[in-house]
């Protein structure tokens, strides 16, 4: 075969799935093309790709018709080890797919399954280390590591054997712009020394000028296929009608520098909440956002920080949240915005310095009291086996107006349907509603959301957007911690970032 | 066996961007043929000696002697020997402050044992010698174990798995078992986070009162995040060769030197005298 | 961060499951390590409570608190694999581990006779038959009474050592008026009902959520 990667009319359905996830899938890749696979969810992108590594149909159970070639390799007829050392792959979740627990051991893992000599897999980890600027870590607990740091070791140990062929399912979704921009550099490179690379992504603009080829997916067809040069030149509009997220992040960026600029003015002269600097054109949004109503959430010399092993402190410009606001919190990972969203929900005591509640300093159990926290992994906030019995947790149901309120929520959040479901077999979300209704049931007033559009594609990623407008409109104050440009740019009535306000103590950046 | 199958080597690979050394890694080249780059394994191999301790299999030897111990009701002297004797590599290694512990317990919990009632005057001692002397047998053990445990790297345990030829199917779940038993803690906090949340069970007392409730609202979201994380790392070993036939090998190089040898032996003397009966 | 991060593509969590070729895959050993990790921590929870509450003898209760809690990741586990194997490799990899950290060697023997027989069991009721899983569990639990075997097969060797020391029998019989024949039994009987409790919870459970859930 010529061509690096071989699809002959392929088709697959899961084995419980109801519909087709493939359908006559007829694709040729040559060797050193970059391909970027693109859709709307459920489009068959990461479906194709398991295709491409063997994983379809060895561990991904299902139908499966047509022939698929991949670096020469039959993937239906030679067992998928035969593609290790040829393919080399890359999933999604940072914390899941690492198999050891230390960097070292992780990547000396597909070579020593492949049975080489310890001289010669200690002599790659020192080559790839180098290669990958990972030499640092390479003593260190993976557990202990950033996500852009285990993507980068993921991406390490998937080039140990020398791979002809890379393929990356949505490796960016969980990263920052930073650890993208790394990524970008890593996979640049990669190109450049000849390998085939296949990625499935939603986020498409850390792309531009690497990706040769563009092949969007439709319901499991082949929908469109574009030259790099014809898909960037693509208006914006067409890529947003075909559920794609932007290429060009430039003016999302610019929309959320200036609604930084705003926040830091308000911050600034937080005695005056009209004040004349406001010359920009978002003044109405500020000026409609204070306008409102006094804070909720206040904070005053705040330091947020733990001790022990993995010490860490910053101190934070006092902030000032409200109702019916949406506030984006930004800034790269690792500065301090899990800690501070932890410390504004009371989950961990503030190093020093006051968080008011309604303009009174409280203790840490009244901010978890009254507010909430929608973690990126629901699934740990998910109790009940039905959906209206999650939103009942902790009350009393025997009372008619609990009842009619816990409809009332299921209907907002167009959970009605769901409501004898158990939870965990929702989608990601649905779940995000679930544990957003088992909130509002709560009558909490502080909202706050960690990375919402983590992997989400653009209608959905809108869909959350709506939310958050729904929850302000209610009073809530929603905050919402977040490295996607798109909803922050969109949706938020102010930014803050925590990079450029405060100042930090953290042993290991 | 596994170079067949690749193609030959890319033509002209332009490698500006990386190292001139890197030759072994040009794509589709077999991966048999790297060069040795002396100082890159010259490194590695330091990092091996760094961490000074015996050979997986010595330690479960010293396992294995602990618990004879058990079977010989060796006298007091035997024991103490063999405590120093299996303090000293848990003291190489490194490990000072285990080793006090350890040294101060034991030292307790003997002269608990020794106490004569009778000269104090103070019959109920009787019970608390009694279980001194109890514990004491059982140290030798948790010492063993704990050198064991806490100077083992995964990797050379693996590999000294491997070597005594233990199947994959019981290799395979230790491995994931190092890998998943940290985090089962960070999930633990996360839950007894979104519980305090929620208002249900927040504090510890409100466990203890709800017993079944609590292991349900606690175990059900770690059991199903268990098995999530369960497929996850399935996949991702499967693509990196887990499930291959034929010989998985390891970074680290295991062998018996002298010195482990050496402490078999010595560790065999006391209770071989012992239970010939030299020391009484 | 789950697998189904998605919104619409639920064929995630159902479509992983290994094909039900009787040996053991490598998807399978990964499960059952998993499993493994959670029911190691549950031995330690009980470790922890059983020894907070009766001192130093603590350890007799060890495997019957650890059968209470452990009834929800026996349950699944079984459920999930659904072939011979799996069962005995996670007694043994525990057995391992408990050896490696200082317990007992016999109790290694027992941590791999029981859980084979415990597997067998539920092999015969194709690992679907409720009554014969909870059979299954209750043999299981035994497999943790390695840690308490010193106390009475040593009990010997441990008189023997007192006398040694000079201690007077009649004392000797004082210290061990807790721990006899009768002690034995009561420990016993202890797994036997903690087991059945802890393997029923376990089951409700599994109807309850996973089951309704589609995990299995």
């Amino acid at each position: 075969m010529a061509a690096e990667i071989y699809s002959n009319n392929v088709s697959f359905t899961y084995e419980h799935g109801d519909k087709s996830a493939l359908i006559d899938i007829m694709l040729s890749i040559p060797k050193g093309q970059c391909i970027v696979l693109c859709g709307t969810s459920g489009c068959g992108k990461t479906t194709y790709s398991r295709v491409v590594n063997g994983l379809i149909p060895q561990f991904f159970h299902g139908e499966f018709s047509g022939e698929q070639h991949t670096c020469g390799i039959n993937t239906t007829a030679d067992p998928i080890d035969k593609l290790t050392p040829l393919a080399g792959s890359v999933f999604q979740n940072p914390k899941t797919q690492y198999f050891n627990a230390k960097v070292i051991d992780e990547l000396a893992f597909p070579a020593e399954n492949m049975g080489l000599s310890p001289e010669e897999i200690n002599h790659r980890i020192a080559e790839i280390a180098r290669r990958f600027n990972i030499e640092s870590l390479l003593d260190r607990s993976i557990f202990h590591l950033s996500g852009g740091q285990k993507q980068r070791i993921a991406l390490a140990a998937a080039t140990m054997l020398s791979p002809m062929l890379l393929v990356l399912d949505e490796p960016t979704s969980n990263l920052d712009s930073v650890a993208i921009a790394q990524m970008r550099e890593l996979i640049a490179q990669l190109k450049a020394s000849g390998i085939t690379i296949v990625i499935a992504e939603h986020r498409l603009a850390w792309l531009n000028g690497i990706a040769d080829r563009y092949i969007i997916f439709d319901n499991g067809h082949i929908a469109h296929e574009y030259e790099a040069d014809e898909f960037l030149a693509l208006s914006p509009g067409c890529i947003a009608a075909m559920g794609l997220r932007a290429l060009d992040l430039q003016p999302y960026r610019q929309r959320i520098k200036a609604l930084e600029s705003l926040t830091d003015t308000q911050l600034a002269s937080t005695s005056d909440t009209n004040s004349s600097g406001l010359a920009s054109a978002q003044h109405d949004d500020a000026a409609a956002a204070h306008s409102v109503s006094s804070p909720l959430l206040s904070t005053h010399d705040l330091v947020i920080g733990y001790r022990g092993r993995d010490s860490f402190s910053r101190s934070i410009p006092d902030l000032d949240l409200c109702p019916g606001q949406i506030i984006g919190l930004m800034g790269h990972n690792g500065c301090g915005k899990t800690t501070l969203v932890r410390t504004l929900t009371g989950l961990i005591k503030p190093a020093s310095g006051t968080v008011l509640l309604n303009g009174k300093p409280v203790k840490p159990r009244a901010l978890t009291r009254a507010g909430f926290l929608v973690m990126q992994d629901v699934n740990y906030q998910l109790f009940s086996d039905s959906v209206r019995e999650e939103l009942l947790l902790g009350l009393d149901e025997s009372d008619p107006a609990i009842i009619k309120r816990c409809d009332q929520v299921l209907e907002d959040l167009d959970l009605t349907r769901f409501a004898g479901r158990h939870p965990m077999s929702l989608s990601g979300g649905q779940k995000q509603r679930v544990a957003i209704g088992s909130a509002l049931m709560c009558g909490k007033d502080l909202i706050i959301l960690d990375e919402p559009t983590s992997g989400l594609d653009r209608y959905h990623m809108e869909q959350v957007g709506e939310l958050l407008r729904q929850l302000a409109e209610q009073g809530k104050t929603v905050l919402v911690v977040t490295h996607d440009e798109e909803l922050a740019a969109g949706w938020c009535t102010s930014i803050i970032n925590l990079e450029h306000n405060g100042s930090t103590t953290n042993p290991n950046s | 066996m596994h170079s067949s199958s690749s193609t030959e080597p890319v033509a002209s690979s332009s490698q500006t961007s990386l190292q001139p050394s890197v030759v072994a890694t040009t794509p589709g080249a077999p991966i048999c043929s790297a060069v040795v780059d002396g100082s890159a394994s010259k490194q590695s191999n330091q990092r091996a000696r760094a961490s000074r301790t015996l050979d997986p299999r010595t330690k479960l030897f010293m396992l294995l002697v602990a618990n004879l111990m058990l079977f010989f009701h060796v006298s007091v002297i035997t024991q103490i020997i063999m405590v120093v004797l299996f303090l000293i590599p848990l003291a190489a290694a490194g490990r000072w402050k285990l080793t006090m512990n350890f040294a101060l317990t034991y030292a307790v919990l003997t002269g608990l044992g020794l106490l004569d009632p009778e000269a104090l005057g103070l019959p109920w001692i009787h019970v608390v010698s009694a279980l001194a002397v109890g514990c004491t047998m059982m140290l030798p053990c948790f010492i063993t174990g704990a050198y064991a445990f806490t100077t083992t790297s995964p990797s050379a345990f693996i590999c000294a798995m491997r070597r005594m030829h233990a199947p994959e199917s019981v290799v395979i779940p230790c491995v994931v078992v190092i890998r998943f038993f940290p985090t089962i803690a960070e999930d633990y906090r996360q839950i007894r986070n979104a519980m305090a949340l929620r208002g249900i069970a927040a504090g510890g007392w409100e466990l203890v009162r709800h017993p079944a409730q609590s292991l349900e609202y606690i175990l059900i979201p770690l059991l199903m995040n268990a098995t999530n994380v369960a497929q996850d790392l399935s996949v991702a070993a499967l693509t990196k060769g887990l499930g291959r036939e034929g010989t998985h090998t390891s970074r680290t190089e295991i062998r018996m030197r002298f010195v482990d040898w050496l402490m078999m032996i010595v560790v065999l003397i006391p209770l071989a005298l012992d239970i010939a009966g030299v020391i009484r | 961060m789950t697998a189904s991060n998605s919104p619409a593509d639920n064929t995630n969590q159902n479509s992983g499951k290994p094909a039900k070729s009787g040996k053991l895959e490598v998807a399978d050993l990964i499960t059952i390590g998993v499993f493994a990790a959670l029911y190691f921590v549950m031995v330690c929870v009980a470790t922890l409570v059983s020894t907070l509450f009766t001192g130093g003898f603590g350890s007799i209760f060890l495997p019957a608190i650890a059968a209470l809690i452990s009834g929800c990741v026996y349950m699944l586990l079984a459920a999930r694999l659904g072939k011979f194997g799996g069962i005995t490799v996670m007694g043994v990899v525990i057995g391992l581990f408990l050896f490696i950290s200082g317990h007992f060697v016999l109790s290694f023997i027992a941590s791999i006779v029981f859980p084979v027989v415990a597997d067998l069991i539920a092999k015969a009721g194709k690992y679907k038959s409720k009554a014969l899983l909870l059979v299954s569990y209750v043999v299981f639990s035994y497999g943790l009474t390695g840690p308490i075997l010193p106390l009475w097969f040593m009990k010997d060797a441990y008189i023997a050592s007192l006398q040694a020391r000079g201690k007077d029998a009649a004392y000797i019989d004082g210290v061990f008026a807790n721990i006899n024949t009768g002690t034995f039994f009561v420990s016993m009987a202890a797994i036997l009902v903690c087991a059945i409790i802890g393997g029923w919870f376990g089951q409700k459970m599994m109807k309850k959520h996973f089951i309704k859930a589609g995990i299995v």
